[in-house]
């Protein structure tokens, strides 16, 4: 359910494949397996949680850029994420223009 | 066999709503106490009411609990239950600031307040995301330092099948934890499936 309200918030026209993970562990996975430039990351999940993930990331070179969505809104959640290496915080439910803002800031999309 | 009265579909909105709404409630409280609070995956599941402190017992574990009621009402309508730990005083008078010498009944006036702004954030935001109405009656304090299996005794509920949405918080080093619960009357579960379908169908 996430997933899908996450996804219906991405720019139509942005051509993208898209892998999605129920947990963190599978997100990972999809991250070694070469598949992921861009991540948009929940907080609260099975197995390994968001900011574990974001560890890891970290451990293992960073090379995709990281967008938090969380309904986790305390600052200190927002704040811990970005020195993880987030690129940005998004706070669920997703608002479509946040979205499209973040990915034009870093030249995701144009 | 009766049919089930949430679907799957709607069970997994209604828990990624309610994760909507236990981040707005976290947010409030780590104001309030200015402590980071950690938040846990809601659960969504539907029980006889007698089996509710036996469902409870798996995040809350066993041991004496208190606990605040409140009644919610309007379009979406039942009972809010939050459950606190052992230490749930102690800390929560450390937190605010006073030295240990809260008297016992400041004490509790405390915990109804901190149940106050949980339940209400909590459940005003699930209402929000699904349109529907709500207003809370006041918080009434319901247990005081029972066994957790007890804790439904006394006010048992005259239903047959509860619909039980539960978040957790809990503060980073701390052992305050706190456990919301909305139970619902499968009778008022109707409203709330017709509000998650509106819901569905925006997708």
């Amino acid at each position: 359910m996430a997933r899908k309200m996450l996804i219906r918030a991405l720019p139509p026209e942005w051509d993208i494949e898209i892998t999605q993970a129920g947990s963190g562990r599978e997100a990972l996975d999809a991250y070694r397996a070469g598949r992921v430039d861009v991540m948009f990351l929940d907080l609260t999940m099975p197995e390994i949680d968001g900011y574990t993930v974001l560890e890891t990331l970290r451990r293992e070179d960073l090379n995709c850029l990281v967008i938090v969505v969380s309904a986790d809104i305390q600052e200190k959640a927002q704040e811990r994420v970005l020195d993880l290496g987030a690129i940005a915080f998004i706070k669920k439910p997703v608002d479509a223009a946040k979205v499209q803002a973040v990915l034009k800031d870093y030249g995701i999309i144009v | 066999m009766n049919a089930p009265l949430l679907t799957q579909d709607q069970k997994d909105a209604l828990q990624e709503i309610a994760n909507i709404g236990m981040g707005q409630a976290g947010a409030s409280i780590a104001k309030v106490l200015d402590e980071f609070v950690q938040l846990s995956i809601p659960r969504v599941l539907f029980v006889p009411p007698e089996e509710i402190p036996v469902a409870l017992a798996l995040t809350i574990g066993e041991g004496q609990v208190s606990s605040v009621r409140q009644a919610f009402h309007g379009s979406m309508r039942g009972e809010a239950l939050l459950v606190y730990g052992d230490q749930r005083c102690n800390d929560l008078a450390d937190l605010m600031g006073y030295d240990g010498k809260l008297d016992h009944a400041s004490e509790l006036e405390l915990l109804l307040d901190v149940s106050n702004v949980l339940a209400g954030a909590c459940l005003g935001e699930i209402a929000k995301q699904l349109g529907m109405t709500i207003g809370f009656s006041a918080p009434s304090l319901m247990a005081d330092a029972v066994p957790l299996e007890s804790l439904l005794q006394a006010e048992a509920l005259p239903w047959k099948t509860a619909l039980l949405v539960e978040v957790n918080f809990r503060l980073e080093q701390r052992s305050f934890a706190c456990h919301l619960v909305m139970l619902m009357p499968e009778n008022e579960v109707a409203a709330l499936a017709a509000a998650l379908d509106r819901f569905l169908e925006s997708f």
